[in-house]
């Protein structure tokens, strides 16, 4: 069977310097797996060539088997790969509405916008749904939904990126960096409720995030990248238990778990 | 008192075509970051056609035309600015749309020459208002300006195009990941910027003649519009536009003519200076 995502002998690079060297990775339906590794170590990199906002130099991006290869986003976003970018990156001057509609409204859209904009407009109902169901998921968003989302708080905005996310009906959806600048409390929540959204909507979710801890215990399987190369793969408790793994990323060898 | 409030008058309305011009400027560069300077050329184009529409057909469909026509070639002006391929510096866009501003005179120059034209408004009788005669067509171009600012609002903040205009000014890379093409975004902001211009200088012609050249000094003033509203706020940009007119109509009245773009350049250069001073002290 095919893989959800996959990516093969992956190489990105920025001018001379090589940011993703010849890495395979694949997330299977209803999966989740985690990137971890060090700052500068190509996460990003990895997560943005396979999701088309950086073109790379060689190897292969297949969603279901279609190569995907330097294809842009949006046609990711059709075929079901959504980011959730680092930073959030939430449209900060619109209500958190307008953020979650405009997820909609990017699903649809291709290059000419009048008939992008029809299209939208005709699935005006299909669209109302998907905002309930997301507010469904998330409550908070209904709360907020007439605020800018520019002015709400580091964890909302995070909430307000994967609900924008969901909006286009993603499989998987890839996320840079969860917990960067959130409390713990938020993370936990939000933590908590990936997990739900993979085992009630089959969501995979791929997450990048420079906490291991984090990435071990939401997700089943990880990756570890190391200057631009896989260093270590497997299942997250066997990862968690090998001692060049606990020294580098769970702050010394202390017991297990 | 009287030439004083005179003054006003006429400064209003030149200033909300200088308004307009900075709120198509703020659209255009809150949207695609690049700085149209170009954007002037549309308000002439919106006077030429006009005018030469006007020959064949009633005022109000040639206005119509002609800011139609407008929204088309700004539409040009997008795909060769903004490139299609997408990978234009902005710093590069900027230098195109001076070369198109340029090309675009000695286009306007040729084909219909140098004499300044003008046609006759919506009413020729002005309204003396204790001494202060109030042109019709002065009072049409504040409104529009108005009417369009408040309708461009509305866009923006309503509807689902305006709102991928507003996101992709936010943050172009999540406009992106969403799935929005933000090139196809930028030749939006670039037409509506265009006809909006196009449908100011179509109202201007009839009380300050146009000439093919006419389009850098009316970029230039509404770059100082714009810049008084921080290159971000439509509202302020119009207020800017208004303030600018006044300001330039009292030179002309009590000091020199020749003095008008000198003034808008002052007035630039010192809201520059402040603002920039002020997101400094942040």
């Amino acid at each position: 069977m095919t893989a959800l995502l996959e990516v093969e002998e992956l190489v990105v690079r920025y001018g001379e310097a090589v940011a993703v060297d010849t890495v395979s990775l694949h997330v299977d339906r209803g999966e989740r797996v985690a990137l971890i590794g060090p700052n500068g170590a190509g996460k990003s990199s990895l997560l943005n060539a396979a999701c088309g906002v950086v073109r790379p130099s060689s190897g292969r991006v297949r969603v279901d088997g279609a190569d995907m290869t330097g294809a842009a986003p949006g046609a990711l976003v059709r075929r079901g790969v959504s980011q959730v970018p680092e930073g959030r990156h939430v449209f900060a001057s619109l209500p958190v509405e307008a953020n979650l509609q405009l997820g909609a409204y990017g699903r649809f859209f291709s290059l000419e916008i009048i008939s992008s904009t029809l299209r939208y407009l005709r699935r005006k109902d299909e669209v109302r749904e998907r905002l309930e169901r997301v507010y469904t998921l998330l409550p908070k968003l209904r709360e907020l939904r007439e605020r800018p989302a520019g002015r709400t708080s580091g964890g909302e905005q995070q909430m307000v990126a994967i609900g924008r996310a969901l909006m286009a009906e993603p499989r998987v959806l890839a996320i840079d960096e969860l917990s960067l600048g959130l409390a713990p409390i938020v993370v936990q929540q939000l933590t908590e409720f990936l997990v739900r959204l993979n085992e009630e909507e089959g969501v995979a979710i791929l997450l990048v995030d420079q906490n291991a801890v984090l990435a071990f215990s939401l997700c089943e399987r990880s990756y570890v990248l190391e200057t631009g190369r896989i260093a270590v793969e497997g299942s997250s408790s066997e990862l968690r238990d090998r001692p060049e793994v606990r020294s580098a990323y769970l702050g010394g060898g202390s017991g297990p778990t | 008192m009287t030439t004083f409030l005179q003054l006003v008058v006429v400064g209003i309305s030149t200033g909300s075509v200088f308004g307009i011009i900075g709120i198509a400027l703020v659209l255009v560069y809150r949207t695609t970051g690049i700085v149209n300077f170009a954007q002037g050329v549309f308000a002439v184009l919106g006077g030429v056609f006009t005018f030469e529409l006007a020959q064949h057909m009633p005022l109000l469909p040639a206005i119509v035309a002609a800011v139609l026509l407008s929204a088309v070639l700004a539409t040009v002006t997008a795909v060769v600015a903004v490139g299609i391929r997408g990978r234009t510096t902005h710093l590069a866009s900027l230098v195109i749309t001076v070369g198109i501003a340029l090309t675009a005179e000695a286009v306007l120059l040729a084909t219909f020459g140098e004499v300044p034209r003008s046609y006759a408004g919506i009413s020729e009788h002005a309204w003396d208002i204790g001494g202060v005669l109030v042109q019709p067509q002065y009072v049409l171009i504040a409104a529009v300006a108005l009417i369009a600012a408040v309708a461009l609002t509305f866009f923006l903040r309503r509807t689902i195009v305006g709102q991928a205009l507003v996101a992709s000014a936010d943050s172009p890379r999540a406009a992106e990941l969403v799935g929005l093409n933000i090139r196809s975004i930028a030749v939006i902001a670039f037409a509506v910027a265009g006809a909006l211009c196009a449908l100011g200088g179509a109202l201007l012609a009839p009380t300050v003649p146009v000439v093919y050249n006419a389009d850098l000094a009316l970029t230039i003033n509404g770059f100082a519009a714009a810049v008084f509203g921080g290159f971000a706020s439509i509202r302020l940009a119009l207020l800017g536009g208004y303030a600018l007119g006044i300001v330039e109509q009292l030179v002309v009245g009590y000091v020199d003519p020749q003095y008008n773009l000198t003034i808008a350049l002052v007035v630039m250069l010192v809201l520059i200076g402040w603002r920039s001073r002020k997101e400094l002290a942040v």
